[in-house]
């Protein structure tokens, strides 16, 4: 830093005011450069640089999901502790994820509860787990009683997962441990959200209306164009070279039955909507997902497993059926649709 | 001037008058080559500790950069936890976290009648040469194809594997040494996956009752005039193995063609012909090529069986390559690479090309011309949607763990038929 004047090169006079201005400059200097390089961190830090400096392009938010930023993070796994507790979270992880493996007794289908919350139950308008959690007990038409958590997942055990098709024929009994550690893993990741409060992003999100009266036409082509590739041109859907269930079937014998939530139209236009085709979220229109969603509705499925004993399918089809616009006791290209499969279908293979 | 010279040097300056000081450099100057030189030590420091984190990575990853240069050669004595740690990264993504395996596909581990009777001898056996076709565990059924981790495991780590497997999943008082595989590994070269229950049956006494073989036939004689256009080529087609490896390993970015499903490859060939997928090279190679030629080596290609000739090289996050390819990232609307191309990357159908042991470069390659439009053939455009939500970091990242994953086995039961009237006529469609 060559701030010195040239008579300065014989043996310095007293000079103590310019050696102390020179001091000052270098503060200055280094104070200045370092406040600098703090500011120009923190620019880079918060995004604030244009693109042209960073190379990085703005990637574009192709969600309709809107401020996702605004959505509840669930906490990541390496926070589940080490201990008992997390052990019975990591249990119900598991069985949400390989639910035909892990809750082997209960289950009557290829699928597992992460096919339809996806993300392992994390992902927003997927129904996930978080934004269920700290809103039960409480009431649901469907049964008419006040569901605890535990009754709740039984529900999607027995029409979601057909467990009346499972190795015990039924949901596992109140009290097991699937429920235990289920409700584990979901307690853990609302950590930090309210009790009481629906939180955005439950459930499988708002859907508009559909122009046209929906149409079973119109939902085989958005289907042989949006779906077919993953789920199979017959809808059974695909298993890797082992056998084991990659893209979950939509209909047939080792999909969900006629009492699944998901058969309905308006909650599966809704979930295909926001989640399908898979990685690319809000590509259909409305109308093309009422349209796919009343396609997938009309195909056969393991019976409603309400329709027991003496209650007729007609009966059922007044009783739980009616109101929704559904296929259910409806003739579709020669098949009585809701019939079910002669004996229960066994899981897999 | 003068007069200042006449003046006592030690005094000071009396005519000093400001402007005459030579003119100082504007601190705004400072500031930004401090600011500047401290951005430069910053961006070094952490480009050379970049590396450095891949490599901590890669180690904690059981070695396997080490072991993958030179599988046989790893020295390092096997420790209590490495079996568990070596255990969740090469078989839980198959056989579950405590070795539960999937129902009705893939067996179980934890509690298996053939790991009673056959010990951590017959496990290291098992991982060293993959099993494929009927297999019985536990009275039940099983028909899948396990690949062979010989390329990418080192003896002390299969040592180590099996030992955690037959101990601690299995509660068995047996163990292998690294000497003990290194035999198994001498033994084996060359060998094809065990054939099933009945390839078993010889190795393990006492090994409950197993289904028949299925043995695919002995390769036919077009199959070995393929063999030979692949290896040699013809005046007029270049010869495959020049470019793709004499096992169709692949190379740099060049891609590992062994064990891909025939209907894919015979996919890509005949997008390059017609231009929906872009490289000089292959649309040459591609348009020399008879309909009846592109099904032969497809199914070639598809059936070969062959070790991993890629390993992590681009200095790649491990972790989050593997958190990629496992789990996803749901935030930039990716799932889980696993989810469409199978579980640890073996493939699915015709349409979801295997991903393990692909060549890294290769797929970071992909990755890239996907994002900037230059390949644009896949099925609902998946891939490029995939391709532009993942940063420069991401792509590297699972590029180099998919590298290190085991390739999966060929399979001649996926190949196309070769229909006669689809013989000598050229690629329309
Ligand atoms: C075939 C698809 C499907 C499968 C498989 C499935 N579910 Fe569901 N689940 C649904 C539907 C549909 C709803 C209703 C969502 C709505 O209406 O918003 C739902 C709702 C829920 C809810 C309540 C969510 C809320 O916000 O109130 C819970 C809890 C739940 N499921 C748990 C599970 C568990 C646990 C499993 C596995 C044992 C499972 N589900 C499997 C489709 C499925
Ligand atoms: C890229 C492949 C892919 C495409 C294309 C795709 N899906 Fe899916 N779909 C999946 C996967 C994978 C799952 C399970 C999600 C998981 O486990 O992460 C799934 C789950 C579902 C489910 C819930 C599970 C079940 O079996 O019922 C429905 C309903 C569904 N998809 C409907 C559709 C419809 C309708 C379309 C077309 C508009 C479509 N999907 C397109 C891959 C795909
Ligand atoms: C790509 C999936 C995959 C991976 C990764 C994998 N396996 Fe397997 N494994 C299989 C399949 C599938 C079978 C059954 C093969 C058959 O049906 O013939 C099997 C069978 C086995 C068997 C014999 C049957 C039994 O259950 O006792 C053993 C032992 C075994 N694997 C050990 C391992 C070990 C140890 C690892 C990790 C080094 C591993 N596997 C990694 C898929 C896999
Ligand atoms: C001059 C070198 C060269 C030769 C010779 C060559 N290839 Fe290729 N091949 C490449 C390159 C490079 C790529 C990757 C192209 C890209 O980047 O998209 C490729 C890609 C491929 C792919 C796509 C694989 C995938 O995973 O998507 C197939 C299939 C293929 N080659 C088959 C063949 C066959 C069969 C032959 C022999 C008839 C052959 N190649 C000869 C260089 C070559
Ligand atoms: C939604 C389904 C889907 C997901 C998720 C997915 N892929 Fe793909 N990928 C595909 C399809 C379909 C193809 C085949 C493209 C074609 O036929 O040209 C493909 C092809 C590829 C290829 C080209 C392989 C070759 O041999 O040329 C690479 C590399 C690849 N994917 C990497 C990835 C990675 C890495 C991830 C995870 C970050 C991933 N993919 C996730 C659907 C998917």
């Amino acid at each position: 830093m060559s701030s010195k004047h040239p008579s300065d090169t014989t043996p310095p006079g007293p000079d103590s005011a310019k050696g102390g201005r020179t001091a000052i400059r270098a503060i200055l200097a280094v104070g200045g450069g370092l406040t600098l390089a703090v500011l120009g961190s923190l620019v880079l830090e918060f995004g604030l640089a244009p693109s042209w400096l960073t190379g990085q392009k703005s990637v574009p938010a192709a969600s309709p999901k809107g401020a996702m930023a605004d959505l509840f993070t669930p906490p990541p796994e390496s926070t589940i502790p080490n201990d008992e507790f997390g052990a019975s979270v990591r249990r119900g992880m598991a069985i949400f994820t390989a639910t035909g493996t892990n809750a082997h007794d209960f289950v009557g289908n290829n699928l597992s509860c992460s096919n339809c919350h996806l993300d392992a139950g994390r992902q927003a308008f997927s129904a996930p787990m978080w934004a269920a959690y700290p809103v039960y007990p409480k009431y649901r038409s469907k049964n008419k009683m006040v569901n605890t958590m535990e009754d709740r997942i039984k529900g999607c055990f027995t029409y979601s997962m057909n467990a009346q098709g499972s190795p015990s024929g039924g949901p596992p009994p109140y009290g097991s441990d699937v429920y235990r550690d289920l409700q584990s893993y979901f307690y853990w990741m609302s950590k930090g959200l309210p009790i009481g409060e629906t939180p955005d992003g439950a459930g499988f999100g708002k859907i508009d209306k559909p122009a046209l009266p929906p149409s079973r036409e119109r939902g085989a082509q958005v289907f042989a164009a949006n779906c077919a590739v993953c789920h199979g041109k017959d809808g059974l859907g695909q298993t890797d070279v082992n056998g084991k269930t990659v893209f979950p079937p939509l209909w047939g014998p080792h999909s969900f039955n006629w009492g699944a939530g998901m058969h309905k139209a308006s909650s599966a236009a809704a979930f295909i909507q926001h989640n399908m085709p898979l990685s690319e979220p809000g590509k259909l229109s409305a109308q093309e997902a009422w349209d796919v969603a009343t396609f997938l509705d009309s195909h056969p499925r393991p019976k409603d497993p309400r329709q027991t004993g003496a209650i007729t399918l007609q009966e059922a089809d007044k009783k739980w059926h009616k109101s929704s616009e559904d296929f259910y006791g409806e003739t579709v290209d020669g098949v009585v649709l809701g019939t079910g499969y002669p004996k229960p279908a066994p899981a897999a293979n | 001037m003068s007069k200042k010279n006449k003046q006592d040097p030690r005094l000071p300056d009396e005519t000093f008058e400001p402007y005459e000081e030579p003119r100082l450099i504007p601190l705004p100057v400072y500031w930004i080559a401090i600011a500047l030189a401290i951005w430069g030590v910053v961006t070094l420091v952490q480009t050379s500790n970049a590396g450095h984190f891949a490599d901590k990575e890669r180690a904690a990853l059981g070695e396997k950069t080490a072991s993958v240069a030179s599988p046989a050669a790893s020295t390092a004595a096997p420790d209590t936890g490495a079996g568990k740690a070596l255990f969740a990264d090469n078989c839980s993504s198959c056989h579950g976290d405590a070795g539960e395996g999937v129902a009705d596909a893939i067996p179980p581990l934890h509690a298996s009648d053939v790991i009673k009777a056959g010990g951590a001898s017959a496990i290291s056996q098992i991982v060293m040469r993959g099993i494929g076709g009927p297999l019985i565990v536990d009275k039940a059924n099983y028909d899948g194809e396990m690949p062979s981790f010989s390329s990418v495991l080192s003896d002390t780590e299969i040592a180590a594997i099996a030992d955690y497997v037959a101990t601690d999943l299995n509660g068995m008082n047996s163990t292998v040494s690294p000497d003990q595989v290194a035999e198994i590994r001498t033994a084996s070269e060359d060998m094809d996956p065990w054939d099933g229950g009945a390839g078993l049956a010889s190795l393990i006494n006492g090994l409950p009752p197993q289904p028949a073989s299925e043995n695919a036939s002995a390769p036919s004689p077009e199959a070995t005039a393929t063999a030979s256009l692949a290896s040699q080529g013809t005046a007029n087609i270049w010869s495959c193995a020049s470019c793709h490896g004499d096992k169709g390993e692949g190379t740099q970015t060049v891609p590992r063609l062994a064990g891909l499903a025939p209907a894919y490859l015979a996919k890509q060939l005949h997008d390059f012909s017609k231009g929906t997928r872009i490289s000089d090279s292959m649309a040459y190679v591609a348009k020399s090529l008879s309909e009846t030629q592109i099904t032969e080596l497809a199914n070639y290609y598809g059936a070969m069986s062959s070790p991993s000739g890629a390993q992590p090289a681009l200095k790649g996050d491990l972790a989050r390559g593997e958190q990629l390819a496992l789990s996803g990232d749901y935030s930039k609307n990716v799932p889980a690479c696993f989810t469409c191309h199978g579980t640890s990357g073996i493939g699915v159908g015709a349409q979801f090309p295997g991903l393990a042991a692909q060549q890294p470069a290769y797929i970071a390659h992909q990755l890239a011309m996907w994002a900037g439009g230059a390949r644009h053939n896949s099925p609902l455009g998946l891939m490029a949607g995939i391709g532009k939500a993942l940063s420069d970091e991401d792509r590297r990242a699972v590029a180099d763990y998919l590298a290190s994953l085991p390739p999966a086995a060929g399979n001649a039961k996926t190949a196309l038929a070769v229909s006669p009237t689809l013989k000598e006529t050229t690629n329309v469609q």
